[in-house]
């Protein structure tokens, strides 16, 4: 049984930024500018978010020709679930239900 | 900067494990489209530090070498010498990163580059030497502790030690340059002209007195001792060890200088990337010896004295206002880095051949380990 975790602070900013984004999606120094979250953080972030299905990553080819493609980041239907559930507060103590991240 | 920037970018995707490769291609990515120099390297940083605690982890669930963790740069495995040299320039980079986030002067950051070409260009020398069979350890060894006695006898003095060389506007510290290399071929080649270079360079930073380096040899050739005993390793250690207590005996009133002396704390009150820049600079200065004694377990000895002479000189850096090799400013620590490097290039695994001969006789010749067959 996978243990339930609450989830950082830094964990919903980025939750609440990628929901903001809806299906236009953000790429990852955005995020890291809108949210403050250090690319250090937030590249661990966005993997587990991935592996738990909360979170979609696509290469999207750049609108400049010649530029290589950049990731950009998606919610999932259960990602946008999970963002509407852990609003931005940094003195929240919710937890993740079963199979949160781990 | 945005070499630099690039530089670490390869460093992060190369410690990354393979199933997080092409998140470190994303990243790379996201670092292209970032404007602001200043704030790409930030960004270059912080994934450095992901990448390092990826492979951290990635390394305790599935133990495997260093050198396999670097096959992510070139596609195939990397050997020793290799790894040495990537590791050289990630901590000559990461340096070079940190006196930028402290606002060290822009000469300050020439000259450890320069050095690190310079240093370079002096290891393909010393490795073509060897290669040729014209690096006669004994020689060489004796050759280098005379340099270090006349530097003691006539060099520049400042703060009462006598411990530099000046090259025209360039200040030099022979003993970072001349110990490192001095106690790795004295561990490949132990006969009585090494000896006595060993014993004179003893002397030297007695007479200097330079505890740091002093302390680095005796704790070198302490090693050698304790791994390999025999009548010259044990005179040689003693010489060492009495010429370490001598300098202690002594005065050394050297002051602190700035990206030179105690940075390994004041690098932290920067910034806390700063501070990890200048520690997993550190940390690598010593991992070739690691990997190259588990992969050669023949030359263990000369990888031991190595790591033992780099992390003395790291443990002064630490305890003393004794330069931090590479991370810190000063090009005489990455030059001796460098050509120190020399004994790593016999063991040779890259070449994609895996039946081991051995030198005619490891005592004199040390452990090359040439590849044979496939």
């Amino acid at each position: 049984m996978t243990r339930s975790r609450s989830l950082s602070p830094a964990a919903r900013r980025v939750l609440a930024a990628l929901a903001a984004a809806g299906t236009a999606g953000r790429h990852g120094y955005d995020l890291c500018a809108e949210t403050g979250v250090k690319s250090g953080t937030l590249y661990p972030l966005l993997i587990r978010l991935e592996r738990q299905g909360y979170l979609a990553a696509d290469w999207k080819t750049s609108d400049v020709p010649g530029r290589p493609p950049r990731h950009i980041y998606r919610l999932t239907g259960a990602g946008r679930h999970l963002a509407a559930e852990s609003p931005v507060m940094d003195e929240a103590q919710r937890t993740l239900p079963e199979g949160g991240l781990a | 900067m945005r070499s630099l920037t690039s530089l670490i970018l390869r460093l992060a995707r190369a410690l990354l494990p393979a199933s997080r490769r092409q998140w470190g291609d994303a990243a790379t990515r996201e670092t292209e489209e970032i404007g602001h120099p200043g704030a790409a390297l930030w960004f270059a940083l912080g994934c450095l530090i992901w990448a390092g605690r990826e492979a951290i982890q990635d390394r305790l669930q599935k133990p495997r070498t260093f050198g396999e963790t670097l096959m992510n740069l070139s596609g195939q495995r990397p050997g020793a010498y290799t790894i040495a040299i990537l590791c050289s320039c990630a901590a000559t980079g990461l340096g070079l990163a940190y006196m930028v986030m402290g606002g060290a002067p822009g000469r300050y950051l020439a000259i450890n580059g320069g050095a690190f070409a310079f240093g370079l260009v002096a290891l393909a020398i010393l490795v073509l030497a060897d290669r040729r069979g014209h690096l006669a350890a004994g020689p060489v060894t004796l050759s280098l502790g005379l340099i270090l006695l006349a530097t003691s006898l006539w060099g520049v003095t400042g703060g009462e030690v006598t411990r530099w060389l000046a090259l025209g506007p360039l200040m030099i510290q022979p003993s970072l340059m001349v110990v490192p290399l001095m106690a790795v071929l004295f561990a490949r080649s132990r006969d009585t002209l090494s000896l006595t270079g060993v014993v004179l360079g003893a002397l030297a930073l007695a007479l200097q007195p330079d505890r740091g380096m002093a302390g680095a040899l005796a704790a070198a050739l302490a090693v050698l001792a304790i791994i390999r005993p025999n009548r010259a390793a044990l005179t040689a250690a003693a010489a060492a060890g009495v010429g370490f207590g001598a300098t202690m005996l002594q005065a050394d009133r050297s002051p602190a200088m700035p990206f030179v002396d105690q940075i390994l704390y004041s690098s932290f009150d920067i910034h806390p990337l700063a501070g990890a820049a200048v520690v997993l600079g550190l940390v690598l200065l010593v991992l070739p010896a690691l990997e190259a004694a588990r992969v050669d377990p023949a030359g263990r000895s000369v990888y031991a004295v190595f790591g033992a002479v780099w992390t003395g000189i790291i443990a002064a850096a630490a305890l003393g206002n004794h330069p931090t090799p590479l991370v810190g400013y000063g090009g005489s620590a990455v030059i001796g880095y460098l050509i120190s490097l020399v004994v790593f290039h016999r063991q040779a695994p890259e070449r994609g051949r895996f039946a081991v001969e051995t030198a005619a006789d490891p005592e004199r010749d040390g452990p090359a380990l040439y590849t044979t067959g496939p």
